[in-house]
Formats: structure tokens, sequence, C-alpha cells
């Protein structure tokens, strides 16, 4: 935040418009003064009751943001009480603290405009706090009762629990949202990372379920929080140690959910009656932790997710119409990844969509990538890298999230300089490594035209049901 | 004028308690073809965000033709006569072909039943063969290439009702590349793969309206609102328009509203201003400004009685209310900035705590200021959906049970201030992006002809009061000013 005294420039001024037509210079020709980037690093801090402390300074605004990064997650929900984290992350927003009630949490937090969220995703919890400077203190002391002393009203329980029943009755009437979760079944079978809740899931929750899920995740160990804006290290640090700092709750072994097995090749299909078809062939890829991530990333880029020259956009949409979204995804966990080639494609187009997905995946396996559009690929990732870091949250938050993936303390560092080691033969090897047809889990959703259109081309396939 | 699309520049807010200057930060200048560019300094990541609007958009179409300019924003990704082109002298014969044969097949497939099957047979298979030659003669989608390959982020394009707009995100040496790209894309881009990339578009409706119950009410509800205006209109087009878009009409919309008189481009990051300016003089400078007719755009009569319409759906219900409203800079508009705050931002909200809360009807209720657009009067709606087993009905009075509240009862201070601090505090968020910034600045220069229109729009803001609030929710949200339109069951 600054002032400044005089008024820069602030008024119209008009210019000439003094050049003749010149020709204009091939994009190609341009030079480049090089830019000079040095990693901007947040500052780590541990604790001593074992909180991880990310710290980083930015006083343009007078804005704070502070996040809580807690391992846990959908993942762990135990079989038959599905949507646990889910639903305790709700509860603990919503549901007041021992010193506050949930509509005086929700009054004080709306009155100063602060925002606090909370959400939980299959393999970690996240709460953060988005607040004006000079509300720092009311909002941390909100923040931290929230994450240590959580009240869990039973009417707000109530109230979650039927918002979140609703919210399920109305995923079939979007078809991507029904896609992806029906899509995620099939692709992880039993494993917990394939398992979503349930009406009857979400009823046989109580609120003592609620109170063992806070206590079995939520101690200080198990937590890592970053705190960003307008506030110098020295003060960050004083006042997490002053509303959190004195929190020792015992610690607590949990286990880590099971790696996913690669299922046996096989298409899905799911009826809805709707003018497209929402098709994925995925197959599991490389964690973060491995070094084939970096190949991966530059054939992902490749196949479907580098914008309009990659590949998959290029065939489907380009070239034929066949689509409007189309390409490929490759979302990356620690221990292992998921690539998808998709299309959301013309209903009476779909085998053949099918088709041009599945050959433009064999093409990468089968042959060589040619010199040039490697280059493309490394040269994008790679320029694109500074977008990482365009703000002091942005900063802070990928660096904790490297250590909470227990990748190596130079992975930031070193990351450009792998992903331009990669060479074709890379390329080819963890496509055939990874993108096997006979590992491929396809999964169509689509009318009944389009089941006839592809079990006639394709032949063997399976129905499942929408299991609400 | 919709919150979300509104960023704060402020000069100083006193009655909020903090002093905060931006605006001096904003440099603003016109260049003699009338091209106005905005700029902002921000040194924390080496990136700039650049944001071009173009005052044009689905509301200059002309009925029957419905979807072009949004046709247009993707055939501007398609490549210019010295980018994409291999020998442009060649392919401009045979995209003459292709405009030719093209349009005969339109005409003859526009005969429906009586078209003749061999002659549509025969222009079809001419045109595969025209587009093979063709695709020789360009290299596809090079404008994504140069700009990905040069890590661009956020590379992207929209069309709204009133504006067009380009933008796209760069490391910090590469602005002589976006000027390089932008300056020859507004004057003289080439319309290749028309033909498919219709069929694209077909295909992003057939995703976003008739795959999505959503989509399908909201641009119902438009349609039913408004009588007359242009933002009746779905901005995608109506699906019979859309299949015989004319690549000439194509043409003529682009000539008629690309010019830099009716350009705003904002740019914001890591950037030296001086240079930055230097760029865009070189690029842009020697395009000549050009006379733009305004099209004339149907006023809507006002509304005189409550419109009501249902959308047979297998889907679970919800409902769109709306009331029209005048357009920014009317001070109302301003009130209903606070009533929408009011109504439905936060959990203490009072749709949210009322009907979602307490007396657990909805699913979701919210208020939203300024739908479709924000240069001509428009509506102020209501999306709501009723949680099982309470119907539309029952929803739907219990959102009027809480506007007569508004009406008899003035708000209190407490709440009055919670919505001005909540406004406040989203305008200093929004301050903490480029991309945001860019979007922002330019989206309001280009509406209202004044980024400084922000500068004030806190102080306005500041200014409302609880009789303001009555007055304007007495005098709007009437029965007879209302559209309802509900998606209900086939049963």
């Amino acid at each position: 935040m600054f002032l400044l005294p005089i008024c820069i420039l602030c008024g119209t001024i008009t210019y000439a418009a003094e050049h003749a037509q010149v020709p204009l210079p091939k994009p190609e020709q341009l030079k480049y003064h090089p830019i000079h980037f040095a990693l901007p690093r947040a500052e780590r801090v541990l604790l001593d009751n074992g909180i991880i402390l990310y710290v980083f300074e930015d006083s343009e605004l007078p804005l704070l943001n502070i996040s809580a990064v807690i391992r846990t997650g959908s993942n762990y929900d135990p079989v038959g009480k599905e949507g646990l984290a889910e639903i305790s992350g709700v509860v603990m927003r919503t549901g007041g603290t021992e010193a506050l009630s949930g509509n005086a949490v929700d009054e004080a937090l709306d009155f100063f405009a602060g925002s606090l969220y909370i959400s939980m995703n299959r393999d970690y919890g996240s709460i953060s706090l988005s607040i004006l400077k000079r509300d720092l203190d009311e909002g941390l002391n909100i923040f931290s009762q929230i994450i240590t002393k959580p009240a869990f009203e039973e009417n707000k329980l109530k109230l979650a629990t039927d918002l979140k029943i609703e919210e399920l009755r109305r995923i079939a009437d979007d078809p991507k949202k029904l896609a992806f979760r029906e899509f995620t079944r099939v692709l992880f079978g039993n494993n917990p990372a394939g398992r979503f809740p349930s009406p009857s899931s979400f009823n046989n929750i109580k609120r003592d379920d609620l109170i063992e899920f806070h206590r079995r995740f939520f101690f200080p160990e198990n937590i890592m929080i970053s705190v960003t804006g307008d506030i110098s290290k020295e003060e960050a640090i004083a006042k997490i140690k002053q509303y959190l700092g004195s929190w020792n709750v015992s610690k607590n072994n949990y286990v880590i959910p099971p790696v996913p097995a690669k299922q046996k090749g096989h298409i899905y299909f799911l009826s809805k009656d709707i003018p497209q078809s929402i098709v994925i062939c995925a197959n599991f890829a490389p964690g973060k932790k491995e070094t084939d991530a970096y190949p991966f990333e530059v054939l992902n880029f490749i196949l479907g997710s580098g914008g309009f020259k990659s590949r998959i956009f290029q065939e489907i949409r380009n070239s034929r119409g066949l689509a409007y979204s189309t390409g490929s995804f490759y979302t990356k966990r620690s221990e292992y990844g998921v690539f998808g080639a998709y299309a959301i494609a013309e209903s009476d187009s779909t085998a053949k969509v099918l088709s041009l997905l599945r050959s433009i995946v064999e093409d990468a396996r089968m042959k060589s990538i040619d010199k040039k559009e490697l280059e493309w690929a490394t040269k994008s990732i790679i320029n694109n890298f500074i977008f990482s870091f365009q703000s002091a949250d942005q900063i802070a938050h990928q660096q904790l999230l490297i250590e909470y993936d227990k990748l190596p303390l130079d992975y930031l560092a070193t990351y450009r300089a792998k992903i331009g080691r990669v060479q074709p033969e890379d390329l080819k090897r963890v496509a055939m490594k990874y993108l096997s047809p006979d590992e491929t889990v396809t999964f169509i959703l689509g009318n009944e035209e389009v089941y006839n259109q592809v079990i006639t081309s394709v032949g063997n396939i399976s129905r499942i049901e929408d299991r609400r | 004028m919709h919150i979300f699309a509104s960023v704060l520049l402020i000069i100083s807010m006193p009655s909020l308690g903090f002093p905060y200057e931006m605006g001096s930060r904003v440099l603003s200048y016109t260049l003699k073809n009338r091209l106005k560019i905005l700029m902002v300094e921000r040194h924390l990541s080496p990136t700039v965000s650049f944001y071009i609007r173009h005052r044009v958009g689905a509301v200059d179409e002309v009925d029957g033709r419905t979807g072009t300019a949004h046709l247009l924003e993707h055939m501007l990704f398609k490549g210019t006569r010295t980018i994409g082109a291999k020998n442009y002298h060649e392919e401009e014969k045979i995209l003459k072909l292709i405009a030719r044969t093209g349009k005969e097949l339109d005409l003859e497939k526009m005969k429906g039943e009586n078209a003749s099957k061999s002659r549509v047979q025969t222009l079809s298979e001419r045109m595969e063969i025209l587009e093979k030659q063709h695709k020789k003669l360009f290299v596809e989608n090079e404008i994504d290439r140069l700009y990905v390959e040069n890590g661009g982020d956020n590379v992207n394009a929209s069309t709204g009702q009133d504006l067009t707009t380009y933008n796209v995100s760069l490391p910090s040496n590469k602005i002589e590349l976006w000027a390089r790209i932008e300056a020859d894309r507004m004057t003289e881009p080439v319309f290749r793969e028309f033909y498919s990339e219709r069929n694209v578009v077909m295909e992003e409706r057939k995703m976003r309206i008739e795959s999505e119950p959503n989509g399908q009410l909201y641009e119902q509800f438009l349609a039913t609102a408004f009588i007359a205006h242009p933002y009746r209109r779905p901005i995608l087009g109506w699906p019979s328009d859309m299949r015989f878009l004319s690549l000439e009409y194509t043409e003529v919309f682009f000539k008629r509203y690309h010019a830099p008189n009716n350009t705003v481009i904002a740019v914001v990051g890591d950037i030296d201003p001086a240079k930055t300016l230097a760029i865009i003089k070189k690029y842009f400078g020697a395009i000549p400004s050009r006379h733009i007719e305004l099209s004339p755009i149907t006023e809507e009569p006002p509304q005189k009685g409550e419109r009501r319409t249902d959308i047979v759906s297998d889907a679970n219900p919800q409902m769109i209310i709306g009331y029209h409203k005048p357009a920014l800079p009317h001070f109302d508009d301003y009130v209903f900035d606070v009533i929408e705050c009011i109504l439905s931002k936060g959990r203490t909200s009072r749709f949210h705590r009322v009907l979602v809360t307490e007396k657990a009807l909805a699913e979701s209720v919210h208020a939203v200021n300024g739908v479709p657009g924000a240069k001509y009067d428009n509506l102020f709606a209501i999306f709501a959906k009723p949680r099982h087993p309470y119907t539309n009905a029952t929803i739907e009075q219990a959102i009027y049970q809480e506007i007569e509240k508004l009406k008899i009862e003035p708000v209190t201070k407490r709440e009055l201030q919670k919505a001005k601090n909540q406004i406040n505090a989203d305008f200093i968020r929004s301050l903490n992006s480029n991309i945001e910034l860019a979007n922002v600045l330019s989206y309001f220069e280009a509406i209202t002809g004044s980024y400084q229109y922000i500068t004030d729009h806190v102080k306005v803001i500041d200014q409302v009061t609880s009789e303001d609030i009555m007055r304007v929710v007495k005098k709007y949200l009437t029965p007879d000013n209302r559209t309802v339109v509900k998606l209900v069951s086939k049963n």
C-alpha cells in the first residue's frame, strides 16, 4: 500500500499516427531480451508444536491470505461413510466453535468481509482465509478456533447433510459432472479414490463421526500453514504462534490409502438422452515423484493439452469439426497420475471420435515424435513456468504443496532443465509403458443411438447404471 | 452492473476506514487514430496481461444472423495474411472458390426438403476437394502456437452482448509479439476453415445449452424477459441461424466494427510504460480509424405485466426471476449492487439465511445485478433451486416474501455497512492480479467511456442509504415488471 503524492500521467494524451504502413516483421524473427528470473521463495519456519509455516510478504495491497493444508481427504473415508471428510469440512465452517456459534462466525466473517473456505479433496484438506489487513486478529481468531475447537452443531450437520443429498440428486442433470463421477468409479474400481458418497452414506454419518474425524487428522504435526500478503515475516510468525502456538493435542497415526491398481482395459457405457457424447480414454500415469513424470508431461502436452496445436485438438476439432471441447489431461498425485484423452463430441460421430482418440495415442507409442514438435512442447512448458509465481499466495502455496507431496527441495529449481532434457525416445518409451490399450479404461456417456453405433464398431462394451 | 465485473480503483475511502490510492497508477493514452490504451505497472512477477476489447457484440447482429459475432471471434484465431500463410497469393484464389462453393451449397440446403440431393452431393464433394487443396497452403493455428510456444497463459477470447474480447498473458519480454499478432489480426485476418468452425460452434451450443438444463433455462429466460431488445437473443445464436451463418456477412461484420477508434487496450504487469507505448504505437499507430456506423438497437418497451414460461425437462426443478432496471451509470444501478449483496452475498444474506438455512426450502438462491449485459437497460435476476421435496412454487413465494420485507422495513445500519464492506473488500481482492486488473479496466473503459467510472464507484456506493434501497425495491421489484421462467418435470 502506498500513497503517490503526484498524479503521474493520469491525463489523456493524444499522439499522431506517425508511421506509414511498414511491412510487418515475421513473428519468428522478433528478438527478445532475456528475463532474469530468480525463483521467489517463501520462508519456511517450524513451530515448536510441529506446525510448518510458510511466509511471503507482499505489501502492494492491504490484504492477507492464510491457508492451512491438512493431510486428510475423502480417500480416507470409511466404507459405508463416504462423504465424511466432505461433510466434516462443511460443518467445521458452518457449525460454530466452542466460543462462537455457527451463526456468530457467519455474522463476523460477513461483516468484515473475510472469506473462509474449507475444501476436502481426495488426498488433502484445505482451510483458507482471505481478509483485509485491519481485520487480521479477528480473522485469525476465528480461523484458529475452527481448526482447534470446532463445535459441530447438530442442526448444522443436518442442514449440510440435506444439502449434500440435494447436490447428489442434481448431479445427473449435468452431463459433465455425471460423466466425471462415473468415469472415476470405473477407473479406480474398489480403491478409495473410486468411492463416492450416496444419500445412505451421508445418512450414516453422525456427529460423533465428525468429532472423531477431527480428532484423527487435526493435530499440529499434520498441518502446514502459509501466510502471505501485507505482513512481515516476524509478525506472521508471531501471530501464528499467538493463535495456534499453544495448540498441543496428541499426534495420531492413520493409514495412508493404498495406491490404485491398474485396471484391465475395457469400455464402459452409461446412457443419457443428450445430443452429444462424452468420451474419455484413460490410463494410469507417472506420479509427481517419478522421473517419468517429466517426459510424460511433454507427451501429454503434444497429445492434447498444448492448446490448438496439440494433436487431439487439431484432428478432432480443427480439421473435422467433430467437437468443441476436446484434448487430454494429466493429473498427478504424489504416487501416481491419471492421463485421459477426451472429447465432448457430436453424437453421430462418437465411434469415429473414439477411433481417432485411440489412433492418436497409438501413434505416440508406435511412431517417433519429431524433434520440431518436441521442441515446440518443451519450449512452451519452459516459457510458461513463470506463471506459477504470479502472486504471493500462489508462490507460498506451491512451495508448501511441494513439501506436502514430499518432493525434493530443488523440485522447482530443476523443473525446467529436466523438461528441457526430454528426448523423442523418452516420449516413445513412456507412451509404450503407460498407454497400452490393454490397460485403457474407456468411458462413454451418450444416448441409445450412440450405444448402437459404438457396439457395432467396437464390440465388447459394458453398460453401467447410474448408481446414485 | 454486476459486482463480479467491477473493480475499484479508489482515490480514498474515508468512511471505509483506511486510505488506499490506486487511481494515479493507471496511465491512460489515446493515439491519434483514437485507440485507447490503459497501462498499470506491477512488478511482482515478470509477466504481463493484455486485454483487447472491441465495442461490438451480439447486440450488433441482425435477426437471422445471430451467432455471427461469436463465430467471428473463432475466425480471428485462424491467422492472417502473414501469420499462418504459406503463399497468400495462391491461397486467396482458393479461398474465393471455397466462399463461392460454400455459398451455393448453403443456398441449396436452405431449400430444406426441396433441396436437390444430387446438387448438394456435387457441391459437398467439390468443397471437400477445395478444402484439401487449401490445407496445403496454410499452417493451422499459428496464432495459438506463437502464443503458447512463447509461454502464453490464458490465451482466450470471449463474445458478450456488448463487447468482444481477446486476452492473453505473456512473459514480460514478449510484448512485441503480442503487438505484432494483435495489430495484424485486427486489420488483415484470413477466415480459414470457416465451414468446419461453423460445426465447432454448433457443438459448443450443444454442450452449453442443449445438454445443459441451466443453459436452456437461461436462454428461455432472456428470450421471455426481453421481447424487442437484442438482449433477448443468445450470444451463441439460434440453431437455424447458426447452421447457415454466412462467410460473406461475417467478413462484412468484421470490417464494420473493427477499428482502433472502436477498441480499448489494457496492459498490466511488469512493463516499462514508455517502451510499451512505443511498441503499441509502432504496430497499431498506422491503422486508420474508421467511421463506425452504429447499429440500430431496438429499445425494449416497458413491461406492463408479468411474463411466465415453463420448460418441461427431466432435470430437477429450478427457476429464474428477473426484473427490468436501468443500466449504469444510473444511480439506481448502484443501489442494485448493494441490494444484490444484502440479498445473497454470504451466509448471512437474506436469501441464504432465511431460504437455505432457516426455512430450509432451497438448495441455493442467488441474486445477480446486470444480466445479460451492462451497456443497455438490463435485468436484476434471481436464480433459485428448491430443495426436494419443495417445489418451484414454494420457493417463488418465499422469495417474494423476502422482497416484500425490503419494501416495508428499512435494512439495518449494520446490514447496509456489511454490504458496503463486502463490495469494498471484493474490489481490493480483484486488484491482486494482472489479469483481473486488465480485465476490469478495459471493461469499464469500453462500456462507459472512462475507466474512472470505477474510481468513483465506491464513493457512490458509500452514499447509498436504506431509503434508497426501499425506494428502488418498491419501484422495480414489482409483479408487473417481473419475468418468471421455470424448469418443470414432465409429470
